[in-house]
Protein backbone atom coordinates (compact mmCIF):
# COMPACT_ATOMS: atom_id res chain seq x y z
CA UNK A 1 0.00 0.00 0.00
CA UNK A 2 1.51 3.22 -0.86
CA UNK A 3 1.90 4.86 2.47
CA UNK A 4 2.53 8.66 1.53
CA UNK A 5 -0.93 9.92 3.46
CA UNK A 6 1.35 10.63 6.15
CA UNK A 7 3.15 12.72 4.56
CA UNK A 8 -0.44 14.93 3.45
CA UNK A 9 -0.29 17.09 6.41
CA UNK A 10 3.16 18.32 6.03
CA UNK A 11 2.96 18.75 2.22
CA UNK A 12 -1.00 20.28 1.65
CA UNK A 13 -1.11 23.33 4.60
CA UNK A 14 -0.78 25.54 1.89
CA UNK A 15 -2.03 23.84 -1.16
CA UNK A 16 -5.53 22.41 -1.48
CA UNK A 17 -4.96 18.69 -3.23
CA UNK A 18 -2.67 16.40 -1.64
CA UNK A 19 0.25 16.69 -3.88
CA UNK A 20 3.57 15.03 -3.26
CA UNK A 21 6.60 16.28 -5.00
CA UNK A 22 7.45 13.51 -7.49
CA UNK A 23 11.29 12.83 -6.37
CA UNK A 24 10.39 11.98 -3.04
CA UNK A 25 11.38 8.55 -2.08
CA UNK A 26 9.37 7.11 1.18
CA UNK A 27 10.74 3.78 2.30
CA UNK A 28 8.56 0.57 2.00
CA UNK A 29 8.08 -0.08 5.52
CA UNK A 30 7.17 3.46 6.33
CA UNK A 31 4.19 2.78 8.95
CA UNK A 32 2.66 6.30 10.63
CA UNK A 33 -1.36 6.80 10.72
CA UNK A 34 -2.35 9.73 8.51
CA UNK A 35 -2.66 12.88 10.53
CA UNK A 36 -5.66 14.54 9.66
CA UNK A 37 -5.90 18.34 9.96
CA UNK A 38 -8.94 20.10 11.37
CA UNK A 39 -9.27 22.78 9.26
CA UNK A 40 -8.15 26.13 10.84
CA UNK A 41 -11.46 28.18 11.80
CA UNK A 42 -11.28 30.25 8.49
CA UNK A 43 -15.18 31.63 9.10
CA UNK A 44 -15.14 34.61 11.16
CA UNK A 45 -19.12 33.90 12.10
CA UNK A 46 -17.84 31.62 14.81
CA UNK A 47 -18.06 33.28 18.39
CA UNK A 48 -14.70 33.92 19.99
CA UNK A 49 -14.03 32.84 23.35
CA UNK A 50 -11.05 34.30 24.32
CA UNK A 51 -9.90 37.71 22.95
CA UNK A 52 -6.42 39.12 23.58
CA UNK A 53 -5.81 41.76 26.47
CA UNK A 54 -2.67 43.73 24.53
CA UNK A 55 -3.25 46.01 21.96
CA UNK A 56 -3.03 44.13 18.41
CA UNK A 57 -1.02 46.40 16.25
CA UNK A 58 -3.22 47.64 12.91
CA UNK A 59 -1.83 45.97 10.59
CA UNK A 60 -2.04 42.67 12.03
CA UNK A 61 -4.62 40.11 12.58
CA UNK A 62 -4.93 37.52 15.21
CA UNK A 63 -4.32 34.03 15.18
CA UNK A 64 -6.85 31.68 15.70
CA UNK A 65 -7.28 28.40 16.76
CA UNK A 66 -9.73 26.28 19.01
CA UNK A 67 -10.59 25.64 22.10
CA UNK A 68 -10.45 22.35 23.38
CA UNK A 69 -11.36 20.31 26.65
CA UNK A 70 -9.25 17.54 28.40
CA UNK A 71 -12.67 16.32 30.15
CA UNK A 72 -13.17 12.77 28.14
CA UNK A 73 -11.85 11.59 24.77
CA UNK A 74 -14.68 12.56 22.15
CA UNK A 75 -15.44 16.28 23.61
CA UNK A 76 -15.26 18.41 20.59
CA UNK A 77 -13.61 21.30 20.70
CA UNK A 78 -15.61 24.40 22.58
CA UNK A 79 -14.63 27.00 20.43
CA UNK A 80 -12.26 29.73 19.11
CA UNK A 81 -10.28 31.21 20.78
CA UNK A 82 -7.87 34.38 19.44
CA UNK A 83 -3.95 34.32 19.93
CA UNK A 84 -1.45 37.74 19.45
CA UNK A 85 0.35 37.86 16.23
CA UNK A 86 3.26 39.18 17.93
CA UNK A 87 3.98 36.08 19.67
CA UNK A 88 2.27 33.48 17.93
CA UNK A 89 3.07 34.31 14.10
CA UNK A 90 6.43 35.90 14.47
CA UNK A 91 8.80 35.48 11.27
CA UNK A 92 10.69 31.80 11.82
CA UNK A 93 14.09 32.49 12.13
CA UNK A 94 15.92 29.08 12.55
CA UNK A 95 19.08 30.58 13.50
CA UNK A 96 18.08 32.47 16.12
CA UNK A 97 15.96 28.59 17.37
CA UNK A 98 19.60 27.24 16.73
CA UNK A 99 21.47 29.70 18.96
CA UNK A 100 18.92 29.65 21.81
CA UNK A 101 18.54 25.37 21.86
CA UNK A 102 23.02 25.52 21.50
CA UNK A 103 22.83 28.17 24.43
CA UNK A 104 20.34 26.45 26.89
CA UNK A 105 22.76 23.24 26.04
CA UNK A 106 25.76 24.80 26.96
CA UNK A 107 25.49 27.66 29.51
CA UNK A 108 25.17 25.24 32.14
CA UNK A 109 27.96 22.77 31.61
CA UNK A 110 30.94 22.30 32.93
CA UNK A 111 33.33 19.81 32.33
CA UNK A 112 35.56 18.27 35.22
CA UNK A 113 38.33 16.81 32.79
CA UNK A 114 41.38 17.40 34.26
CA UNK A 115 45.02 15.73 33.35
CA UNK A 116 48.21 15.77 35.66
CA UNK A 117 50.66 18.03 34.37
CA UNK A 118 54.29 17.26 34.57
CA UNK A 119 54.47 19.46 37.64
CA UNK A 120 51.69 17.13 39.30
CA UNK A 121 52.42 14.03 38.55
CA UNK A 122 54.26 12.53 41.81
CA UNK A 123 57.83 11.82 41.18
CA UNK A 124 60.07 13.09 38.79
CA UNK A 125 62.06 15.75 40.53
CA UNK A 126 65.57 14.45 40.09
CA UNK A 127 67.63 14.13 36.72
CA UNK A 128 67.35 10.03 35.98
CA UNK A 129 71.42 9.81 34.59
CA UNK A 130 74.00 12.29 34.00
CA UNK A 131 73.56 14.88 31.13
CA UNK A 132 76.57 13.52 29.67
CA UNK A 133 78.34 10.05 29.15
CA UNK A 134 75.96 7.44 29.67
CA UNK A 135 74.98 7.49 26.15
CA UNK A 136 71.28 7.60 26.12
CA UNK A 137 69.00 10.01 25.47
CA UNK A 138 69.07 13.19 27.86
CA UNK A 139 66.31 13.73 30.44
CA UNK A 140 65.19 15.62 32.94
CA UNK A 141 62.31 14.14 34.85
CA UNK A 142 61.17 10.88 34.53
CA UNK A 143 57.64 12.61 33.99
CA UNK A 144 57.71 14.53 31.00
CA UNK A 145 55.45 14.24 28.37
CA UNK A 146 57.66 12.02 26.39
CA UNK A 147 57.61 9.47 29.02
CA UNK A 148 55.70 6.67 29.70
CA UNK A 149 53.59 7.16 33.07
CA UNK A 150 54.72 11.06 32.29
CA UNK A 151 52.55 14.15 32.60
CA UNK A 152 50.45 15.23 29.46
CA UNK A 153 51.43 18.34 27.74
CA UNK A 154 48.21 20.18 26.77
CA UNK A 155 45.50 17.95 28.61
CA UNK A 156 42.10 19.44 29.74
CA UNK A 157 43.01 21.80 32.51
CA UNK A 158 40.52 21.70 35.56
CA UNK A 159 36.84 22.07 35.42
CA UNK A 160 36.35 24.25 32.84
CA UNK A 161 32.78 26.21 32.36
CA UNK A 162 31.17 27.54 28.96
CA UNK A 163 28.83 29.65 30.65
CA UNK A 164 27.79 32.71 28.17
CA UNK A 165 24.57 34.32 27.89
CA UNK A 166 22.42 35.62 24.97
CA UNK A 167 21.18 38.89 25.10
CA UNK A 168 17.72 38.96 26.59
CA UNK A 169 15.37 39.71 23.56
CA UNK A 170 17.31 37.04 21.75
CA UNK A 171 15.64 34.29 24.19
CA UNK A 172 12.70 36.18 24.01
CA UNK A 173 12.48 36.24 20.37
CA UNK A 174 13.35 32.23 20.42
CA UNK A 175 10.19 31.42 22.41
CA UNK A 176 8.10 33.38 20.39
CA UNK A 177 9.67 31.89 17.36
CA UNK A 178 9.24 28.39 18.65
CA UNK A 179 5.27 28.99 19.31
CA UNK A 180 4.82 30.04 16.31
CA UNK A 181 6.24 26.90 14.76
CA UNK A 182 4.06 24.64 17.11
CA UNK A 183 1.21 26.65 16.25
CA UNK A 184 2.03 26.38 12.37
CA UNK A 185 2.78 22.62 12.35
CA UNK A 186 -0.58 22.32 14.06
CA UNK A 187 1.46 20.83 17.58
CA UNK A 188 -0.26 23.72 19.42
CA UNK A 189 -3.41 22.69 21.36
CA UNK A 190 -5.39 25.79 23.94
CA UNK A 191 -7.27 23.83 26.81
CA UNK A 192 -9.40 25.78 28.96
CA UNK A 193 -8.30 23.81 32.26
CA UNK A 194 -6.44 20.52 32.75
CA UNK A 195 -9.34 18.63 34.98
CA UNK A 196 -9.61 15.10 34.20
CA UNK A 197 -11.84 12.89 34.84
CA UNK A 198 -9.56 10.29 36.12
CA UNK A 199 -6.06 10.39 37.46
CA UNK A 200 -5.43 6.95 35.45
CA UNK A 201 -2.45 7.49 33.09
CA UNK A 202 -3.77 5.13 30.04
CA UNK A 203 -6.35 7.75 29.95
CA UNK A 204 -3.86 10.88 28.55
CA UNK A 205 -2.08 8.04 26.37
CA UNK A 206 -5.08 7.19 24.78
CA UNK A 207 -6.43 11.09 24.67
CA UNK A 208 -3.82 12.09 23.05
CA UNK A 209 -3.24 9.00 20.73
CA UNK A 210 -7.24 9.40 19.30
CA UNK A 211 -6.65 13.45 19.27
CA UNK A 212 -3.30 12.37 17.06
CA UNK A 213 -1.08 15.24 19.42
CA UNK A 214 1.96 13.01 18.67
CA UNK A 215 4.29 11.18 20.78
CA UNK A 216 4.96 13.48 23.15
CA UNK A 217 3.44 16.05 24.96
CA UNK A 218 4.24 18.92 27.14
CA UNK A 219 1.94 20.31 29.47
CA UNK A 220 2.03 23.94 30.82
CA UNK A 221 -0.06 25.49 33.77
CA UNK A 222 0.26 29.05 35.42
CA UNK A 223 0.80 28.68 38.91
CA UNK A 224 1.89 26.24 41.43
CA UNK A 225 -1.25 24.36 41.77
CA UNK A 226 -2.24 21.75 39.70
CA UNK A 227 -4.81 19.51 39.38
CA UNK A 228 -4.60 15.92 41.45
CA UNK A 229 -5.57 14.01 38.59
CA UNK A 230 -3.11 15.02 35.98
CA UNK A 231 -0.16 14.93 38.47
CA UNK A 232 -0.84 11.67 39.21
CA UNK A 233 -1.33 10.91 35.47
CA UNK A 234 1.38 12.23 34.56
CA UNK A 235 3.66 10.96 37.16
CA UNK A 236 4.49 7.58 35.58
CA UNK A 237 4.12 8.61 32.37
CA UNK A 238 7.79 9.31 30.54
CA UNK A 239 6.67 10.87 26.99
CA UNK A 240 3.47 13.07 28.85
CA UNK A 241 5.07 15.63 31.48
CA UNK A 242 3.93 18.85 32.84
CA UNK A 243 5.52 22.00 33.92
CA UNK A 244 4.52 25.67 35.33
CA UNK A 245 4.54 28.28 32.71
CA UNK A 246 7.88 29.92 34.17
CA UNK A 247 9.45 26.46 33.55
CA UNK A 248 8.88 27.05 29.61
CA UNK A 249 11.70 26.94 27.28
CA UNK A 250 12.73 25.85 23.65
CA UNK A 251 14.59 22.65 24.02
CA UNK A 252 11.62 21.31 26.23
CA UNK A 253 8.92 22.60 23.34
CA UNK A 254 11.33 20.71 20.57
CA UNK A 255 12.26 17.62 22.46
CA UNK A 256 8.35 16.72 22.97
CA UNK A 257 6.25 16.73 20.27
CA UNK A 258 3.34 18.91 20.62
CA UNK A 259 2.20 21.47 23.29
CA UNK A 260 -0.71 21.42 25.23
CA UNK A 261 -1.13 25.32 27.18
CA UNK A 262 -3.95 26.64 29.54
CA UNK A 263 -5.57 29.70 28.51
CA UNK A 264 -4.08 31.28 31.55
CA UNK A 265 -1.08 29.70 30.21
CA UNK A 266 -1.36 31.77 27.04
CA UNK A 267 -2.41 35.38 29.02
CA UNK A 268 1.00 34.71 31.29
CA UNK A 269 3.22 34.17 27.95
CA UNK A 270 1.17 37.18 26.12
CA UNK A 271 1.93 39.06 29.15
CA UNK A 272 5.62 38.22 29.36
CA UNK A 273 6.53 38.12 25.64
CA UNK A 274 4.97 41.06 24.48
CA UNK A 275 6.14 43.55 27.19
CA UNK A 276 9.97 43.09 25.88
CA UNK A 277 9.23 44.35 22.65
CA UNK A 278 8.50 47.84 24.24
CA UNK A 279 10.56 47.99 26.81
CA UNK A 280 13.24 50.84 27.93
CA UNK A 281 16.89 49.13 27.79
CA UNK A 282 18.17 48.28 31.65
CA UNK A 283 20.23 51.37 33.54
CA UNK A 284 20.75 49.07 35.62
CA UNK A 285 19.61 44.87 36.24
CA UNK A 286 16.11 44.08 36.46
CA UNK A 287 16.13 42.61 39.55
CA UNK A 288 17.02 45.88 41.26
CA UNK A 289 13.25 47.76 42.14
CA UNK A 290 12.45 49.99 39.14
CA UNK A 291 9.59 52.22 39.95
CA UNK A 292 7.08 50.92 37.27
CA UNK A 293 8.22 47.49 37.40
CA UNK A 294 5.37 45.23 39.62
CA UNK B 1 48.85 -6.49 -27.10
CA UNK B 2 52.32 -8.92 -27.00
CA UNK B 3 53.19 -8.56 -24.09
CA UNK B 4 49.68 -9.53 -22.49
CA UNK B 5 49.91 -12.97 -24.65
CA UNK B 6 53.22 -13.68 -23.13
CA UNK B 7 51.68 -12.73 -20.00
CA UNK B 8 48.83 -15.21 -20.74
CA UNK B 9 50.76 -18.12 -21.17
CA UNK B 10 52.95 -17.62 -18.60
CA UNK B 11 49.86 -17.66 -16.23
CA UNK B 12 50.39 -21.02 -14.70
CA UNK B 13 54.13 -19.85 -13.79
CA UNK B 14 52.33 -16.67 -12.29
CA UNK B 15 50.43 -18.62 -10.32
CA UNK B 16 53.02 -20.41 -8.19
CA UNK B 17 54.22 -16.62 -7.33
CA UNK B 18 51.69 -16.64 -4.40
CA UNK B 19 52.81 -16.50 -1.24
CA UNK B 20 51.68 -18.89 1.06
CA UNK B 21 52.06 -16.56 4.11
CA UNK B 22 51.42 -12.88 5.56
CA UNK B 23 54.21 -10.42 5.69
CA UNK B 24 51.37 -8.19 7.65
CA UNK B 25 50.35 -7.53 11.66
CA UNK B 26 46.71 -8.28 12.53
CA UNK B 27 44.92 -5.81 13.76
CA UNK B 28 44.29 -4.81 17.57
CA UNK B 29 40.70 -4.28 17.21
CA UNK B 30 38.86 -7.89 17.34
CA UNK B 31 35.29 -8.00 16.34
CA UNK B 32 34.20 -11.51 15.69
CA UNK B 33 30.48 -10.09 15.30
CA UNK B 34 28.66 -6.52 14.25
CA UNK B 35 28.51 -4.93 17.95
CA UNK B 36 25.44 -4.29 19.40
CA UNK B 37 24.52 -0.62 19.43
CA UNK B 38 23.81 0.62 23.00
CA UNK B 39 20.39 1.35 23.89
CA UNK B 40 19.76 5.18 24.94
CA UNK B 41 16.79 5.51 26.55
CA UNK B 42 15.72 9.15 25.43
CA UNK B 43 12.76 9.96 28.44
CA UNK B 44 14.66 9.55 31.12
CA UNK B 45 13.79 12.59 33.96
CA UNK B 46 16.96 13.92 33.59
CA UNK B 47 16.48 14.19 29.31
CA UNK B 48 12.85 14.79 29.37
CA UNK B 49 13.13 17.67 32.13
CA UNK B 50 16.38 19.12 31.05
CA UNK B 51 16.05 22.74 30.25
CA UNK B 52 13.41 23.48 32.66
CA UNK B 53 13.10 26.88 34.07
CA UNK B 54 16.45 27.94 31.95
CA UNK B 55 14.22 31.35 31.10
CA UNK B 56 13.04 31.82 34.79
CA UNK B 57 14.15 35.65 34.24
CA UNK B 58 12.46 36.75 31.61
CA UNK B 59 9.46 34.97 32.34
CA UNK B 60 9.60 34.83 36.63
CA UNK B 61 10.15 38.69 36.94
CA UNK B 62 14.01 38.74 36.84
CA UNK B 63 13.57 37.64 40.86
CA UNK B 64 16.50 34.65 39.62
CA UNK B 65 19.19 34.60 37.13
CA UNK B 66 19.16 31.21 34.83
CA UNK B 67 23.24 31.25 35.96
CA UNK B 68 21.69 30.51 39.67
CA UNK B 69 20.44 27.40 38.14
CA UNK B 70 24.04 26.17 37.35
CA UNK B 71 25.14 23.94 39.87
CA UNK B 72 29.18 23.32 39.98
CA UNK B 73 31.88 24.30 42.03
CA UNK B 74 31.63 27.71 43.49
CA UNK B 75 34.22 29.50 41.56
CA UNK B 76 32.44 28.51 38.64
CA UNK B 77 29.06 29.67 38.50
CA UNK B 78 28.01 32.08 35.75
CA UNK B 79 31.53 32.66 35.12
CA UNK B 80 33.45 31.64 32.13
CA UNK B 81 37.59 32.08 31.54
CA UNK B 82 40.62 30.71 30.38
CA UNK B 83 42.54 28.63 32.94
CA UNK B 84 44.83 31.56 34.51
CA UNK B 85 41.21 33.51 35.11
CA UNK B 86 39.90 30.07 36.45
CA UNK B 87 42.76 29.70 38.74
CA UNK B 88 43.34 32.96 40.20
CA UNK B 89 39.38 32.96 40.80
CA UNK B 90 39.62 29.24 42.85
CA UNK B 91 42.36 30.78 44.79
CA UNK B 92 40.52 34.02 45.77
CA UNK B 93 37.24 32.22 46.66
CA UNK B 94 38.55 28.79 47.88
CA UNK B 95 42.38 28.85 47.97
CA UNK B 96 42.03 28.90 52.22
CA UNK B 97 39.64 25.88 52.22
CA UNK B 98 42.22 23.96 50.50
CA UNK B 99 44.75 21.10 51.06
CA UNK B 100 48.41 21.97 51.04
CA UNK B 101 49.13 19.85 47.83
CA UNK B 102 46.47 21.35 46.21
CA UNK B 103 47.44 24.47 47.20
CA UNK B 104 51.21 23.98 46.10
CA UNK B 105 49.86 22.90 43.06
CA UNK B 106 47.71 25.41 42.28
CA UNK B 107 50.39 28.22 42.83
CA UNK B 108 52.84 26.12 40.55
CA UNK B 109 50.34 26.34 37.91
CA UNK B 110 49.27 29.83 37.78
CA UNK B 111 52.93 31.44 38.50
CA UNK B 112 53.43 29.16 35.27
CA UNK B 113 50.39 30.28 33.68
CA UNK B 114 51.43 33.92 34.54
CA UNK B 115 55.15 33.82 32.65
CA UNK B 116 54.05 31.82 29.70
CA UNK B 117 51.04 34.22 29.11
CA UNK B 118 52.74 37.76 29.76
CA UNK B 119 56.50 36.99 28.80
CA UNK B 120 56.82 34.69 25.72
CA UNK B 121 55.06 34.23 22.77
CA UNK B 122 53.44 36.50 20.40
CA UNK B 123 50.81 37.57 22.73
CA UNK B 124 52.59 39.18 25.94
Amino acid sequence: IYKSLFLLRLFSSFSGESALPSNLRLPPNLIGVPREKRAFPASTDLPVLRRCEADIPAHLAPVQTWLQSLESRHSEPLGVVDLHPDVFSVPVRLDILHAVEVWQRNFKRISYAKVKSRAEVSGGGRKPWKQKGSGRARHGSIRSPIWRGGGVAHGPRGPTSYYYMLPMKVRVQGLKIALTSKLAQDYLHIVDSLEIPTPDPHYLQDLAKHRQWGDSVLIVDVGEEFPQNILQATESLKTINIIPAIGLNVHSMLKHESLVLTLEAVKFLEKKLLWHDTRFTPLYPFKLPYSDLP
Amino acid sequence: MASFGTLLKSGVSLLRCVRQFSTGTCSLVRMHAIPKLKQVDRWTEKRSMFGVYDNIGILGDFKAHPKDLITGPAWLRGFRGNELQRLTRKKRMVGDRMMTEDRHNLEKRISFLYRRFNRYGKHR
